[in-house]
Parts: C-alpha cells; sequence; structure tokens
C-alpha cells in the first residue's frame, strides 16, 4: 500500500478539506487501522516556543504536550510522552542514504554514553559519563565552539557504586536552566546561558549505594528525580524539586507504609490484590522493605490532561527471592501519581516477588490509540518481563499483554489480576541453578527507549535476545556493597542473534517488521516526519531505516559502540542534523571496559553473553552528528 | 613520606640529603631499585640525583612486608569464603572477573600487585569507589582475601571459573520485513 508514500499532489478540490482535516486529527497511516478517532481539540502545548514559520516542517504539525518549537529538543524524549518524534521532514527514506557526518565533538571520557543531547536557542548540550561534565556548544559558529564546559566535583567514589558502568541519561531543559542528576546523588541546575551552578541539591548517599543516572523530567516548574542502586539494597524512591530553587517538594517511597509511598485516599488501583493498608510493609518479611529496591532509574513521563506521571520502578532488592517472601510491593510496578502532590492515583505490578531482575524501568509511553473501535487514552510499555504492556492511563486497567519476544517463565499475563502466569520450572530459588531462563535479567528489552511516530501509529524500539542461568544463594546485607545473592550467566536467545530493531503495532498486538544484529541493540529510538528511524549498534553501526517497511537506508561505522538515544534538531543554517553518541559501555558494553572474559559471571552474568564485544569495538567517547549535504 | 624532610630544611638540603639516603638504601634494595653504576658518597658534589623508577616499589618504602599466607592453600581457601561472604564477588564477579570494580584476574594491576599493595587497595580503600576495609576485618583476614586475589587465574585458584557452553553465533536470520 502506497498510503503516505504516495507524492502525488492531491486534486484542488481535495486540499481544503484536507488540511482541515490535518489540523484536526493525526494523520492517518497506511491502511485501514479501525476507524478515524473523533477530531480531538487541539492543545497548544505550553513549552512553544516562537516558531519560525520559514522553517516550520512542511506537513501537520502533531501536537505534542511539553515539545519545544520543531527544531529543538529540550526534554529527555522530546515530549512529556517520551514519544522521541521529530516533525522534522528534511531527512527523508528517499534521501537519507546522503547522509554524512556534519561534525563531532568528544566528551572525553571513554565510558558508557547512554542519553541524549538537548538543543535550544542554538545551543546543544551535552552531559558525560562520571563525572558528568556538562558541555554547551554554540551551533552557530563553524565547527561548533564550547560556550562554556562545567566539570562538577563529582564524588570519584561514586563510581565504586554504580552497577551499570558510570553511565548519565541526559539533562532536561526548562526556564533558561539546564537540570541534571551527578553519579553521586547531587541534582544541579545550572544556568543555561553561563554555565553557572543555579542550584545543587543532594539527595542520596553513596555509602548506602544509592547513586543517580536517570534523566530528570522537568514540567511545570518542577523536577522529578529518581535514584538507582537496586543491586545494593538501596530504598528507590521519586522525589519532586522546585525548579526556581532546588527545594524538595514531595518525596515518594517505592517500598514501605503508605505515608513514605504517598498512597492516601486517592489511590485507587484497578486490581484488588493491590487494594489495602501498608501493602509496602507486610508484603516483606519484617523490616525487609528498608533494602526493597523498587528504584527509579529509567524515564518518568507526563499526560498533561489526566495531569499524571508515569515511572516504573525497578527490582525488589537483593536477587536472591528466598530471602524476601511475599509479593514485594512496590517493586516492578507503574506508578501514577499527582505531580503537584506526589500521590499515587494507581499502580499495577508486573513481577510480584521477582525471581528474575525484571526491573519495570523501561519508559511508559501515553499514546492515544483506537482499541476494538473505542478510543483509549492508553498507555504503552516494553517490558523488561517479554510483554508489551498496553493500559487505560486513566485507571490502571491492563488492555493487553502480548509477548513481544521469546519468553519462557510466564506463559502470559492474567487478565483479571495484571499477574503474570509463571512457569513452575523457571522459578529461581536459592542454591537451585534454573538454567535457560528467556528473557535474561536485561530482560527482552532494557531503558534504552523506544519512539512512537504519530504518522505511521507504529512504535520503534530496540530489542534484546538472551537467555538466562540463574543460580540464588545466601547473601548479607553491607550497606554500600551489592546485595545480590545470585550467580547468573547469559547468553544469546533462539535464532543466536541477541539483539534487534523493530516497528511494533500497538493495537494489532504484533511486530510489523524486524532487523535483527548481532549484539543487543542498546540505543534510543527515533523516529521523524520525514518517516525515517534510528538506531545503533553496539558495535558501531548508526542505521538510517524506512519506518514503514524496515528497509536500512543508510549506514554509517562509528568510532565505538552505541549505547545512546538518537535526537534530531534544526541548526542555526536550518538544516535537519541528526546527533547521536558513540562510546560503548553500560550494563551491555561492561566487557569492552576491560572485564575478563573467562569469568562468565562478570557484570552480572552479561560477560559471558558479550564474550566478542571487544573482537568489535573498544571505549570511545565522540558526539557524531550528521546531515544531508 | 614527607616526614622524612623536615620542614624548614631548604630545597638544595633536601636534594642533599635524598642523595646520600640513596646512597645509604642502595645495598639493602638488592637489585631493585639500585642505581646502577656509580654511586655517591656523603659528601661528594653532584647535580643529579638518583632516579626513581615508576612501577618499581623500594622495600624500604614497602616496609619489607609480605603476605604470611602467600601459597598457603588453607588460607586461599578461607579467603575465598571470605571473598563470597563479605560481597567482594558482587562487585567483582563470583570469579574476580569484574563488574562494577575492575577484574582481579588480569595482569593489570590499577593500584600495584605487591602483596603489600593489594593489602592496602582492601584496607585502605582506593579513590575510584573500593571501600576500606581496615576499620571491619583484621589483618589476618584481609590477608587471607590477598592470598585469594592472587591465586586467580594460577593453579593455586580454589573455584575455578565454569565454562559455559560456547554461544552458537549464528547467521542472523534475514529481516521480516512489512506486510503490503
Amino acid at each position: 500500500m502506497r498510503g503516505l508514500a504516495s507524492r502525488r499532489p492531491p486534486p484542488i478540490r481535495w486540499i481544503a478539506p484536507a488540511i482541515l482535516l490535518a489540523l484536526l486529527a493525526p494523520l492517518q497511516g497506511c491502511g485501514d487501522r479501525g476507524p478515524e478517532p473523533a477530531p480531538a481539540e487541539r492543545r497548544v502545548s505550553t513549552q512553544a516556543a516562537t516558531v519560525d514559520e520559514s522553517r516550520a516542517p512542511a506537513g501537520e504539525l502533531v501536537d505534542q504536550p511539553g515539545a519545544p518549537s520543531p527544531g529543538e529538543w529540550t526534554l529527555p524524549g522530546r515530549d512529556y510522552a517520551g514519544t522521541r518524534y521529530s516533525p522534522l521532514d528534511q531527512i527523508t527514506t528517499r534521501n537519507a542514504g546522503d547522509l554524512r557526518v556534519a561534525w563531532t565533538f568528544s566528551t572525553g571520557i571513554p565510558r558508557g554514553h547512554e542519553g541524549q543531547p538537548l538543543v535550544v536557542n542554538n545551543t546543544m548540550y551535552l552531559v558525560s559519563p562520571h563525572p558528568n561534565i556538562v558541555y554547551a556548544i554554540d551551533l552557530r559558529n563553524p565547527g561548533g565552539p564550547l560556550k562554556w564546559k562545567y566539570h562538577p566535583p563529582t564524588d570519584p567514589a561514586a563510581r565504586g557504586v554504580a552497577c551499570c558502568d558510570v553511565v548519565n541519561r541526559g539533562a532536561s531543559y526548562a526556564d533558561g536552566k539546564i537540570v541534571f542528576n551527578r553519579l553521586d546523588n547531587v541534582t544541579v541546575a545550572l544556568d543555561a546561558e553561563s554555565g553557572k551552578v543555579d542550584w545543587e541539591t543532594k539527595l542520596g548517599d553513596i555509602s548506602r549505594g544509592e547513586t543517580m543516572t536517570m534523566a530528570p523530567l522537568v514540567v511545570d516548574g518542577r523536577v522529578f528525580v529518581g535514584n538507582s542502586g537496586g543491586e545494593m539494597g538501596v530504598r528507590g524512591w521519586l522525589t519532586a524539586l522546585d525548579l526556581g530553587s532546588g527545594k524538595v517538594l514531595w518525596q515518594a517511597y517505592n517500598s514501605g507504609p503508605d505515608k513514605d509511598v504517598l498512597i492516601g485516599p486517592r489511590f485507587k488501583p484497578y486490581y484488588d490484590w493491590l487494594k489495602g493498608e501498608d501493602l509496602g510493609v507486610k508484603s516483606w518479611p519484617p523490616d525487609q522493605w528498608k533494602r526493597g529496591g523498587s528504584t527509579v532509574w529509567g524515564w518518568v513521563t507526563y499526560d498533561p490532561e489526566l495531569d499524571l506521571l508515569f515511572y516504573g520502578t525497578a527490582n525488589p532488592g537483593v536477587w536472591n527471592p528466598d530471602m524476601r517472601p511475599g509479593d514485594n510491593l512496590w517493586s516492578t510496578a507503574v506508578f501514577a501519581r499527582d505531580p503537584a502532590t506526589g500521590e499515587a492515583i494507581w499502580a499495577s505490578v508486573t513481577t510480584p516477588h521477582d525471581e528474575w531482575d525484571y526491573d519495570n524501568i523501561n519508559e511508559h509511553i501515553p499514546v492515544d490509540l483506537v482499541i476494538d473501535g473505542k478510543p483509549r487514552k492508553a498507555l504503552l510499555q516494553f517490558g523488561r518481563t517479554g510483554f508489551v504492556y498496553l493500559y487505560d492511563r486513566a485507571t490502571g486497567q491492563l488492555l493487553s499483554a502480548p509477548m513481544y519476544q521469546h519468553t519462557n517463565w510466564a506463559t502470559g499475563i492474567d487478565m483479571k489480576t495484571a499477574r503474570p502466569m509463571e512457569v513452575p520450572e523457571k522459578k529461581t530459588h536459592e542454591g537451585v541453578n534454573v538454567t535457560n531462563i528467556c528473557p535474561a535479567s536485561t530482560g527482552a528489552r532494557d531503558q534504552q527507549p523506544a519512539a512512537y511516530s504519530f504518522r505511521t501509529r507504529l512504535f520503534y524500539s530496540p530489542g534484546t535476545n538472551l537467555c538466562m542461568d540463574y543460580k540464588a544463594g545466601r547473601t548479607a546485607y553491607i550497606a554500600g556493597t551489592p546485595y545480590l545473592g545470585a550467580e547468573v550467566v547469559m547468553y544469546a536467545g533462539p535464532g543466536g542473534h541477541r539483539g534487534e530493531f523493530f516497528a511494533w503495532d500497538p493495537v494489532a498486538g504484533k511486530k510489523v517488521w524486524a532487523i535483527p544484529e548481532r549484539f543487543p541493540v542498546w540505543t534510543g529510538a527515533l523516529v521523524t516526519a520525514g518517516d525515517v528511524a534510528f538506531y545503533g549498534t553496539m558495535d558501531g553501526w548508526v542505521k538510517a531505516v524506512d519506518a514503514r517497511t524496515g528497509a536500512v537506508l543508510w549506514k554509517f561505522k562509528a568510532g565505538s559502540g552505541l549505547i545512546g538515544n538518537f535526537m534530531t534538531y534544526l541548526g542555526p543554517d536550518g538544516k535537519q542534523y541528526v546527533a547521536v553518541y558513540a562510546g560503548v559501555g553500560g550494563w551491555a558494553g561492561a566487557v569492552a571496559l576491560g572485564l575478563s572474559p573467562e569469568d562468565p559471571t562478570g557484570a552480572l552474568g552479561f560477560v559471558n553473553a558479550m564474550k566478542d564485544l571487544p573482537d568489535y569495538t573498544a571505549p570511545g567517547n565522540t558526539l557524531y552528528v550528521f546531515a544531508l549535504p | 613520606m614527607s616526614s622524612r624532610f623536615p620542614e624548614r630544611l631548604g630545597l638544595a638540603a633536601a636534594v642533599g640529603l635524598a642523595i646520600a639516603l640513596a646512597g645509604c638504601t642502595r645495598g639493602a634494595q638488592g637489585g631493585e631499585g639500585g642505581v646502577p653504576g656509580g654511586g655517591l658518597t656523603r659528601g661528594e658534589q653532584s647535580d643529579t640525583v638518583p632516579g626513581v623508577q615508576p612501577g618499581i616499589v623500594p622495600e624500604v618504602v614497602l616496609g619489607h612486608v609480605s603476605n604470611p599466607y602467600a601459597d598457603d592453600a588453607g588460607a586461599i581457601a578461607t579467603g575465598r569464603q571470605l571473598f563470597v561472604g563479605f560481597n567482594c564477588s558482587g562487585c567483582h564477579a563470583a570469579y574476580g572477573g569484574g563488574g562494577m570494580g575492575p577484574s582481579l584476574r588480569d595482569s593489570l594491576w590499577i593500584y600495584g600487585k605487591r602483596d603489600a599493595q593489594i593489602f592496602s587497595s582492601i584496607a585502605e580503600g582506593r579513590a575510584y569507589g573500593m571501600p576500606a576495609w581496615g576499620a571491619r576485618l583484621p589483618d589476618e583476614l584481609i590477608w587471607r582475601l590477598v592470598a585469594y586475589v592472587k591465586s586467580l587465574g594460577t593453579e593455586a585458584e580454589p573455584e575455578k571459573p565454569p565454562r559455559h557452553a560456547a554461544d552458537k553465533v549464528m547467521k542472523a536470520p534475514k529481516p521480516r520485513r512489512a506486510e503490503g
């Protein structure tokens, strides 16, 4: 079907209603995806900067609450929903093959580069891995000279408690400030013009094994920050800071009594087993909730219409499940919270009494879909578990949970309770080596985020195809050291390819196309109005693909493997640029940072699955920026 | 080390003292760290200072310390138990291959490979996040850990890492295309 691929101009008599339709409703993709949704009221983005009409992309502007002007990128996922969709369309399926490097920049820190740069007011902002140097690049001048650089006094000892390389997942920009997290638990706001520190707020302590790696989200003058340390027996939380002063507005823990978890009269979980008092205490052995993991090291998203924040929580602390009988709430959960007060509005849990380290911190993307003929305010997440969770984001009802990768620890999700239907042979226990569990603890996908196209109505996601052996054992809690109690070894899943990049139809609940890769795909996706999707591989290939067909349009071999997230922007010259870091590392790439391949348990078992990675790539630290000639 | 050079001495006096001390200690160093060829005696005029050799730690600095449990199989086995029991395996992996912390099996010793240097790393911790265990573990236990760490990758290693079935990295299947 040609659909939008057709470039013939429409007959004159259709133009007026076509423009009206374009203004009132999202553009239809190929094929019949069901009845058109009722035209939505056109909401103006509250953060929209002045749009330069001469540079506005052809075609309609999709409503992306929280997004800046089309050529800028001010939040980690571009908009509040984290769609990572760009309205820029100079780069298309026809000309993407002509892309070439426009310029590069080295951060100087040869560790894993996750996250994405920001572009606002013709300035690009980068945050490096620890020690988290922030660079501001002046895009108006040839070669992109530095406008300023901020090298914070980040504690070197923080590297010793960071589980999965010393990555940073990026900053947010709002009200003239660049806000980011230091690995040593300090949230920092810099003046975007001068690079001077506006405020710093210390929220955690490395002596408790805490670190911070996530990208803060800023909404309406509030900064939302989460901690890391689920492998260190840390107790996880989401904290709101005032953007102006850095003062703590509220803090919601994800385990413990309701008063700490900010569960009160407004909390209305959809499922009965989640209703009750102090479940965050009762679902643990005494006091074990204090080391309950459930950290917030992934992505926070927001729906301004329902005024709800969405985020997921990590694994329940110690990896030996026999040391924590009970459902271990609120680990591996998804929360919807009121951004003003932090009060929990609803929650659901993906692996109660998790036995596989299936953190639930992957991004939850709010998207309006038509399901069974009904328009739904949905929320979609690619779970570590191997299932795609599609919720009603107003109520927390799970609408569907199809499998998207080879999965054998559960046969499916019980739609009456949202609980998994577990396979007894794959449950892990102390002293037992359970073999061939799929997916491995990295999940069918980890934090590396997907993108959603309003044009194709498809999601574009990185994926991982690994299985594991998991042997739990007794361990002691020593603050500041790992609290694991499990020996894990990972290896390739069925098919032998360890990763893939795929397009997912959220309504049909299936993949539309998939590109297998040798290594896990660990980059965050980007999709544009030019119908081009971007991803990269851990052995260093940057790829542009046709968003409709999955055909690879262009590829480029970068200096190091890629684990960062793509973004795109308009330069001062009015041209579209695509940027991504190339610097291998992270949890998946740890072996390339000098670990010994003969110990298969290294990097929580990842070393065994990636022994050959150093044959393909070495550490790097370069930002690549691509453009058409 | 700064205690060797009283602060009130001027630079020239400090240099002279260093030359004299280098001459005095040369014999004690044996083949390591000694300056080959001409040495200087007290009172001789010279404008050179005997060299310091990066990577070589003179015995006088280490205080002639060595591991009382070197090559002791029982101590190495105990060291293995301590390695797991105190969560060393959490950072350095179950067989020392590394993860959050560096590999202890490879030939790169960031802070030195002498027993006393490894002892120091464990007891005093290191700037990039190795915790200091000296207040929690008595020396006799730390020396056993040193013995275990030195055994990694050698015949003396008490529990060798398992060989895992080699992954079969098969040819990637053809990409699945969009329908229609």
